[in-house]
């Protein structure tokens, strides 16, 4: 007789992705405070080594999503799936935290929390579509009909990407311009270019430890659901036993 | 013998127009919902002419994006997937289905905005400069909403929470035919020239006219 296998028996949870997470955000932070601070926004510039690694691996995380999705709908794997889909909640994750960060760094700057520069609102509009692909994903236990549907969303949402990059260059705004990723020199002193590249790195690392957490739990969870569909329950009057004689009475 | 594939799209579209003649869906329900908001609109923002002038045209354009939505929600709600598996079942192309009832819902979005461009003339008094242009604009909307609309039915399909979770799928991806369609109006408005506006609403209609074809099976397999 075999016995039903819980979805904790097939986890392969380590801690290293913890610790990674951990060490990197102590980096990140040190980092940010080591780094001298800017001559105009003074203290207020150390936002920058947060909002703008955040922002940069929203970006990755929605290309992954993509380029998995793109994987599945060709290879129908669900190892695919599970990549799309983790990478997209690390990228709202990541989208969330840009904007909240963002959010605060205007106050203090524009004095408003939110202004109608393209920029912010194609970037809140991003959210939503990456938050639209999660909602899709739960409308559904069919893993495979689940898989098909979210890949071609995923695929779909990834215009956004560039409307989000180029909006500063496309629009005018207060959103600053690009000041590495563009063709022109970067205009920024060596000593903050390498604090933000350790920061980009450090949430790189993240960005991969999260990424092995929430495919192992894609994993646990489709298993869930199989068995929750297997499990049939007890057969209608399983409860009524055939009369015996000699009872216990 | 099969009919060829625009046959079948447009049996698919008479399906669809002869299901809203019987219901009166689109006509008796989102086409007055979307008057109600234009009438609220000035009850929030104030009444003055010149406000109003200034803000009709975007109103007209928001409330189109947003209430525009439920006329392809309408056909997820009406399509169970007995019915779905019927018509697969007969053979039909897909895509003739994704392009019938994309036309269908493209037919019933122009009335849809003629309806409520109408009234946002007569409630807002907005400058109709470069009127000539006005149609090309309407009908361009039209079909960029109605496909993203189709795709995004197809792509949600019967699944739970499928009518509320179609608008919140296509709200945000309608942004780009937003800022051309109110784009245009503010070109006209200032006499400029309009055509790169008109050429990516053209570029957003054959982007999605192709995703929608190539999609449309894919979707049908997963039921």
């Amino acid at each position: 007789m075999t016995t039903a296998q819980s979805p904790s028996d097939t986890a392969q949870s380590s801690i290293w992705p913890w610790i990674a997470m951990s060490v990197a955000g102590l980096i990140t932070l040190v980092a940010s405070f080591v780094a001298p601070a800017d001559a105009v926004q003074e203290e207020l510039s150390r936002i920058l080594y947060v909002h703008v690694p955040a922002a940069w691996l929203a970006y990755v995380s929605f290309g992954v999503t993509m380029l998995a999705s793109a994987l599945y709908l060709w290879k129908k794997n669900l190892l695919w799936d599970r990549i799309a889909a983790s990478s997209a909640e690390v990228g709202v994750l990541f989208t969330g935290m840009t904007l909240v960060i963002g959010m605060i760094w205007g106050k203090s700057t524009w004095g408003v929390w939110w202004t109608w520069d393209a920029r912010l609102t194609l970037t809140a509009i991003m959210f939503f579509v990456y938050l639209g692909y999660l909602a899709l994903r739960r409308t559904t236990d069919d893993l495979e009909a689940r898989a098909r549907r979210s890949a071609i969303l995923g695929v779909l949402a990834v215009i956004q990407l560039p409307l989000v990059h180029f909006s500063v260059v496309w629009w005018r705004g207060l959103h600053q311009t690009p000041s590495l990723l563009k063709p022109a020199s970067v205009d920024m002193d060596t000593p903050m270019v390498l604090t933000l590249l350790i920061a980009v790195a450090m949430f790189s690392v993240m960005y991969v430890a999260m990424m092995v957490k929430l495919v192992e739990l894609a994993k646990l969870e489709e298993e869930v659901i199989l068995m929750d569909q297997s499990d049939l329950g007890p057969v209608a009057g399983a409860a009524v036993v055939a009369p015996s004689l000699g009872g216990d009475s | 013998m099969t009919p060829g594939f625009i046959a079948q799209a447009l049996a698919f579209t008479r399906r669809d127009l002869l299901r809203e003649r019987r219901s009166g869906e689109v006509v008796w329900v989102t086409l007055p919902f979307g008057a109600v908001a234009l009438l609220l609109i000035p009850i929030a923002i104030g009444t003055d002419t010149p406000t109003l002038r200034r803000v009709g045209v975007g109103m007209f354009w928001v409330v189109v994006m947003l209430f525009g939505v439920l006329i392809a929600v309408r056909r997820t709600s009406a399509d169970s997937v007995a019915q779905r598996d019927m018509v697969a079942l007969t053979g039909a192309d897909p895509a003739a289905s994704f392009k019938g009832a994309a036309v269908a819902n493209f037919m019933l979005l122009v009335l849809f905005e003629v309806v409520l461009g109408v009234l946002t003339v007569v409630l807002y008094d907005v400058d109709l400069a470069g009127w000539l242009w006005i149609p090309l604009i309407l009908v361009l909307v039209a079909a960029g909403l109605s496909l993203l609309g189709t795709l995004a039915a197809g792509i949600v399909s019967t699944g739970r929470s499928a009518a509320a979770l179609v608008p919140l799928i296509v709200a945000p991806m309608s942004v780009p035919l937003l800022i051309a369609a109110t784009q245009s109006f503010e070109g006209l408005r200032l006499g400029e020239s309009i055509l790169t506006w008109i050429l990516m609403l053209i570029v957003i209609v054959l982007v999605l006219s192709i995703a929608g074809v190539l999609t449309a099976r894919p979707l049908q397999e997963t039921g």
